[in-house]
Order: structure tokens, then sequence, then C-alpha cells
């Protein structure tokens, strides 16, 4: 039974996916848009930094882990010291998962990122500081999801090839070993 | 191996190496060809269904690895990772055989409504360990451990949004100088210790701080309620000192003894203006 479908035809997480984009979409959408309709910058800021953490929260805990099978968070150890903490599903589950998936996840948090930056751009040559403030803190947030899941993503090929060779090199020595013990 | 819809978790690589060399050991031994028995089909390392449906419960088959996610260090090592002795280990680890390697896959695919409430929890146990005297108040360090950004986050806005609903004019001026105040104010200050040389985690105490407006919080909506000035007055003078109290042992722990008023002044100073504000409003 296939449980995917070949890879490039569907999603294989549309509900996922779809609330992936969902926050993020609705916190530029209302930034954008709410000049026109509310007066109030309390509300304005408000909803916008509620939808830019809901978003975070999502990426971080949801659609990083169904979409690319990553995840990442930070840990205080005994010694009172920060760990960074990686982790990722195994290589076979990695290797099954939907590449329409991951390469929407990995395009949208970039694409965010990117029109934030923009935002702010216009904020600054706008004169108008409250926005900045608005900009900052739905950039920051989506900075730090970015930097996470590609330190995430590195240090995940670094452990499937630390895996691999040492899967090579054990065998490699047995097979040495069986070669010598029958000559 | 076929799974319907099920993610199997990363078995231990240390004992399917072990098990591809004994395989490949035994078929290589001349002699009476000892064949050893098919593979023994995986023991129960608890295939969790990955619901299709994210937002949806699904029953986990082993409800005992709900347990706040006590996770060691990174995935396909062929050393198992030791366990963290932390605090909120839980006791009992099922016997599968996988040391760590349990709980830890079951962070990446548990349903998103074990994550809420895992993220929840988490915020009201820090509130409680920060705010509510307890016995983990003596070691600081050990007390703040699992920060979180979500409480603060909550109690500033709320402090914001209180603060705005209570003043007649220039609404949304006030929420963004109390929203911007707080969060530089908690970052300049917690760069003050830094600079100190103190030994204090960055995160670590932003979240601190960010929890230790919660008194301040209660006081905002008293005032709101009840608008008279001697009223007002009692209740933000109890409720700084209980912030105060509440953020006193991290920061004084965190630096050199002799710099401890250098460091505390600042943070008294924030929460006394921040006090102010919430009189002076009308």
């Amino acid at each position: 039974m296939d449980l995917n479908q070949p890879a490039g035809e569907n999603y294989a997480n549309p509900k996922t996916c779809f609330f992936h984009v969902l926050f993020k979409a609705a916190a530029l959408a209302f930034y954008i848009l709410s000049a026109l309709f509310f007066d109030s910058f309390v509300i304005i800021f408000v909803v916008t930094v509620v939808l830019a953490a809901l978003d975070f929260w999502v990426v971080k805990n949801v659609s990083g882990r169904i979409l690319v099978g990553l995840r990442w968070w930070n840990e205080i150890n005994d010694q009172g010291e920060s760990v960074w903490k990686f982790e990722c599903l195994d290589q076979e589950s990695l290797a099954r998962m939907n590449k329409k998936d991951s390469w929407l996840f990995w395009w949208t948090i970039y694409l965010n990122a990117v029109a934030w930056i923009f935002l702010g751009i216009f904020s600054i040559i706008r004169f108008e500081p409250d926005y900045v403030l608005v900009v900052g803190v739905c950039l920051s947030l989506s900075i730090a999801n970015i930097v996470g899941f590609t330190r995430c993503r590195k240090d995940a090929k670094k452990q499937i090839q630390q895996f691999a060779t040492q899967t090579i090199a054990s065998r490699f020595s047995s097979t040495l070993q069986s070669a010598f013990s029958v000559v | 191996m076929s799974h319907s819809d099920t993610i199997p978790l990363h078995p231990s690589s240390q004992s399917d190496i072990d098990e591809i060399e004994n395989l490949i050991n035994a078929s290589v031994q001349s002699g009476p060809a000892t064949v050893l028995p098919a593979r023994p089909p995986s023991p129960p390392r608890a295939s969790i269904p990955v619901s299709s449906t994210p937002f949806i419960q699904s029953n986990i088959p082993l409800p005992t690895y709900n347990k706040p996610p006590v996770v060691p260090a990174v995935v396909p090592a062929a050393v198992p990772p030791p366990l963290p002795n932390s605090s909120n280990s839980s006791s009992t680890r099922p016997s599968i055989g996988t040391s760590g390697f349990g709980s830890q896959a079951n962070t990446l695919t548990e349903p998103v409504w074990d994550t809420v409430k895992r993220d929840l929890s988490r915020i009201v146990s820090n509130l409680k360990l920060v705010v509510f005297p307890n016995p983990y108040r003596e070691d600081p360090g050990k007390a703040l451990r699992d920060w979180d950004l979500w409480g603060p986050f909550f109690f500033i806005v709320f402090l914001g949004l209180t603060l705005s609903w209570s003043a007649s004019v220039k609404k949304s001026e006030v929420f963004a100088v109390a929203f911007a105040l707080l969060a530089a104010g908690a970052i300049i200050l917690t760069l003050n210790v830094l600079l100190l040389g103190g030994h204090i985690i960055f995160f670590q105490s932003l979240s601190l701080l960010g929890y230790c407006l919660f008194p301040l919080d209660v006081g905002a909506l008293i005032c709101m309620l009840k608008d008279n000035v001697i009223v007002k007055v009692i209740v933000v003078c109890v409720t700084l000192a209980w912030s105060s109290w509440a953020a006193y042992p991290f920061m004084s722990s965190a630096v050199n003894p002799r710099r401890k008023a250098l460091a505390l002044y600042p943070v008294l100073l924030m929460y006394v203006s921040v006090g102010f504000l919430i009189i002076a409003i009308d």
C-alpha cells in the first residue's frame, strides 16, 4: 500500500500546509489592510502580533514536525548553560517526506521574512515608529524560525552522514575480518 | 517493513548495527551452518500512528510516553545519549529496549493537542515557580530551567491592554509606550546583569522578568475596576512589593554579591515606573 502519492503530485498533509500558510498570510494581510479600516493602533498591534506569535508556534511545533520532520528547542542543562537541541526523524522517514510539502514549508518561511522586511522599509520611510515596532516583532519571530530550522536541517544532514559512515565502516571492518578468516 | 499509517520510531542504531554484524558474522562462519533464525519481529517499539488530521487528538497506544519532554540529545547517533538528570524527568520509563529514543521521537510524532497542553502546563508551572512561594526559590538556576516566552508575552500584552483601556485619551500611545517600555526594559536589564559579570542566560532572564509582571497585571486590573486613588496607591504598593520579591532571588544570585545592588536597582526602578504608570492613568 502506498500511502504517499508519487512525489510532486499532491500535498501529503494539506491541512497542515494550510495552517502553515494561514497565520502568516493573515498577519500580513491584517497589517496591510488594517490601515484602511481601523483607526486604533492598539488593535492593529495586538492582532498582528498575536497572529505572528501563533504562526511562530504553529511552524515550530506543528508544521516543522509534520512537513519536514525537524524540530528545535533550547534547554538549560544542569550546569546552567543553554543548549540548543535539534531533532529529526530517522532517515527512512525523512526520505519519505513529501517533496511538495517541504518545498512549501521552506519557501513560505523565507518569503514571509522578505515581506516583513519590505513592510519595515516602508514604515521607516514613512516615519511611523509605532509600525516599525510591529514589523520588528514579526520579523524577529520569523527570523528565529528560519535560523532554528536551518540549523536543524544542517545538523540532521551531519548526523545522517555520521551514521552512514559509521555503518559503512563497521560493515567494512567486519567484511575484512571475514575475508581474512576465510583465507 | 510496511506500515499502513505509522511512522516507525527510529530504532536504536546500536542494536541494529549489532544485529547486522551478528548476521554477517554468523553467515560467514564456516563449519556447520548455524543459520540464525529469521530476525524476530521488532519488539513493540511503539509505532505511533501519525494522525493525518493533526488537530484531532489521536489515541496513543502507549500513554506513558506523554510526559514532559526531557529529550536527550540528537538523533541518529550510534551511542545512546545520556539521559539528562533535570528536574522534570519523570519516574518510570517504559522498558522497550530503546533507551532514549522512545520519548524523543514521540515529540516528533505527537498530536498537536499534546503540544498545546504541554506548553500551557509549562507556562503555569513557570508562573508558580517564579511568583508564588515555593521550595525551589533557594536555587534559582534550577527553578526557571524550562524558560518560555509565551507567559511573558501574554502578561506584557495584558498589561498594555489594561493600561490602554483605563486611559481615557491617547489609548494607542499608552499601549505602545507600555509595551515598548517593558520589552526594552527587560532586554536592557538583562544586558545590565551580563555586563556586570553575572552568569545569567539571556532568554531565561527575559522570561523571569516577564513572569514577575504578573502581580502588576493583577494590580492594574484592580485599578482599572476601582477608580479610587487611595485604593490604587495601596494596591500598586502591594503588587510592586510582590513583584520585587519575586524577582529578587534570581537577579541577586546571578551576580557577584558586591554588585547585587547594582543589578537589583534598575529592576526596582522599572517596576516602580510601571506602578506610577498604573496610578497615574485616569
